[in-house]
């Protein structure tokens, strides 16, 4: 066997070839997650929890209330600060209505937007940090499967489910709201535009936004643990800012949500474009 | 006879230091390299760079006929890893662990099932095949890792630390399967601190400390190198007297002949030489009862090269390799 020259300079280390994905190997790697992560109570348990408190239990219990709430409680509740920006599309409704589409609509519906942020998070610490905590990083780095193609699996294995979740979890919240207010409203009342653009363009984007800022935190983590922790540092205030922005979007024209949708998947790709180049099996094995 | 592995200068550099240093070796395919060296001696990320799950700092390497730091994937279709830690999920079956290997190998749904059913009963983890792997011993961990790296039959095979943690009963399995494997024409690299187990299996060693490979070769040539001739004793049932041990060091190919506590210590040129002096010895009437001829184990080797290495360095090396005790996690994969 010829020799090489041992003080000639490596050639560049594993820059991405421009090869196909190996969709399969994609695949393998999501079901496997996905498997293991559906044996999880740690993981499983908050995922359902969190989703039916939001989608069921809040819906119908608030709901219920508001449904009944007198109507100069709903006038004193339409003038209170917290929701002046929201009074005007809603005073021209009857008044009866007013407090449902208020709390259903505008001040509850928004809260959905934890269901991306809280999944991709959970699902993102567990596939990137809880690998090193199981200590099964190792073979997985030692099998022929492209740093590249990891790295997008891991992505979608998060991904994926979040978003699933967040569209199923809608159409669920749609439906229960629609029939808790049904009596009072005598027609469905949601989706309107902004709240489908939100669920359907906004509500992904935050979940990529999430994965993203988890995948960075997960890099620096030993164990899913330490990873949610961190994470938290990171998500919760995200939460709370997505929270409080989402009901505004809900009363801007649709083109403004679109675009503010743009502007978090810009962010959140940006992210994941600079993850993607960061990880590598040189960085992964040392920093494991 | 083809090299499976050969490495020209390989150098890891981690923040905290040089991990392998200018790492040269050329290790013929079929044969079983030892990988030997104390907690931090850079067997780890030998393998790792090897296998092209590390990209080196300097030097070139070639496994199986592919470049690790370029063609990594290419390299690691043609070999299996047997980490350590057994890296198992836990959350999923033995089935279900062997089958995501085969599938992610690239064996359709069916070949990874025949593949998987064959190893399971290879390794006789048939009957836990639907178990999750949560709760397995160290042994049937090891069984159905080993599983795993082999599902593909690889060319190449990295075994670090095969036997740690190891019932007697399990070790002499796993060491009988490494035979049979080598018997296949498969080229194992073998990490690790049981000497024992290396000088059972072991056709070349490597002894690393400190990222430096200090001695590489089969071991009788490195004990060549270290080692004037072989060790003999003859027990005569007490201390050799004088005029015996005269006659002996006169004797033909006798490089040494010193007294001892049950007869005659020599170091002799070769076996011949320790029969002429046992003929000598009963010549002068003296009763022979019992002759031993000592060549060089890898252990004897290792230890050589061990006091070479903290004469030259001044280092001392890990008490617990010479112990021969298993690697402390941190020294993991």
């Amino acid at each position: 066997m010829s020799a090489a020259d041992p003080n000639a300079p490596h050639p560049p280390a594993r820059a991405h070839p421009r090869e196909k994905m190996n969709w399969a190997a994609i695949r393998t790697v999501v079901a496997k997650d996905m498997r293991a992560v559906r044996r999880s109570k740690a993981i499983v348990l908050p995922m359902v929890l969190v989703p039916s408190l939001l989608l069921l239990v809040m819906p119908i219990s608030i709901g219920l209330f508001a449904r009944s709430a007198p109507t100069d409680q709903v006038t004193t509740a339409l003038r209170s600060p917290l929701v002046q920006n929201l009074v005007e599309p809603i005073l021209a409704l009857p008044e009866r209505e007013q407090i449902v589409v208020l709390v259903l609509g505008y001040l509850l519906s928004p809260l959905l937007l934890v269901i991306p942020l809280m999944v991709s998070a959970v699902l993102a610490a567990d596939g990137f940090a809880g690998e090193k905590e199981r200590r099964t990083l190792e073979s997985l780095l030692h099998l022929p499967i492209s740093d590249r193609d990891l790295f997008v699996a891991k992505v979608l294995g998060a991904f994926g489910p979040a978003v699933a979740i967040t569209w199923v979890g809608s159409v669920v919240y749609l439906v229960v709201s629609n029939i808790v207010a049904w009596p009072v409203m005598e027609r469905p009342f949601l989706p309107f535009a902004q709240w489908a653009v939100m669920m359907i363009w906004v509500a992904p984007a935050i979940a990529l936004l999430a994965l993203g800022l988890l995948v960075i935190v997960s890099s620096k983590a030993k164990t899913t643990q330490e990873a949610n922790q961190l994470g938290g540092a990171v998500i919760l205030p995200l939460i709370f800012l997505a929270a409080a922005q989402a009901s505004t979007l809900l009363l801007v024209p649709v083109p403004m949500v679109l675009l503010a949708g743009l502007l978090i998947w810009a962010v959140a790709l940006g992210l994941v474009i600079v993850n993607a180049r960061r990880f590598t099996r040189d960085r992964l094995a040392s920093s494991s | 006879m083809t090299a499976a592995i050969w490495a020209q200068g390989l150098t890891k550099v981690f923040a905290s230091g040089v991990a392998v240093d200018r790492l040269t070796l050329d290790v013929p395919a079929g044969s079983v390299l030892a990988l030997l060296g104390p907690n931090g001696a850079g067997k780890t990320t030998t393998v790792r760079l090897l296998n092209g799950v590390l990209t080196p700092e300097g030097g070139r390497a070639q496994v199986a006929g592919f470049d690790p730091a370029t063609e990594g994937d290419e390299v690691r279709r043609r070999t299996g890893v047997l980490t350590e830690n057994a890296g198992l999920d836990d959350r999923l079956t033995t089935r279900e662990n062997l089958r995501f290997t085969a599938r992610l190998r690239g064996f359709d749904t069916a070949e990874a099932d025949r593949r998987t059913d064959r190893m399971l009963a290879r390794f006789g983890m048939a009957e836990r095949a639907d178990d999750l792997t949560q709760g397995f011993s160290t042994g049937q961990r090891k069984r159905v890792a080993l599983a795993r790296a082999l599902l593909h039959d690889p060319e190449v095979l990295f075994l670090d630390e095969p036997t740690s943690g190891l019932d007697p009963a399990g070790t002499r399995d796993v060491i009988d399967l490494i035979q049979s494997l080598r018997g296949e024409g498969r080229t194992i690299v073998l990490a690790t601190h049981f000497l024992g187990e290396a000088g059972r299996l072991a056709d070349f060693m490597a002894v690393m400390h400190r990222g430096e490979l200090h001695a590489f070769g089969t071991p009788a040539e490195l004990a060549d190198e270290l080692f004037e001739g072989i060790g003999g004793s003859i027990d005569l049932g007490g201390p050799a007297d004088d005029a015996l041990v005269a006659t002996a060091a006169a004797t033909a190919g006798v490089l040494s002949a010193e007294s001892s506590e049950l007869g005659l210590a020599l170091r002799l040129v070769d076996r011949e030489a320790l029969a002429r002096v046992v003929a000598a010895a009963v010549d002068a009437g003296c009763a022979v009862y019992g002759v031993d001829a000592h060549v060089p184990t890898l252990e004897d080797v290792y230890f050589a090269v061990e006091q070479r290495i903290i004469e030259t360095t001044g280092d001392r090396v890990n008490d617990a390799f010479l112990l021969g005790e298993p690697a402390g996690p941190g020294e993991s994969l």
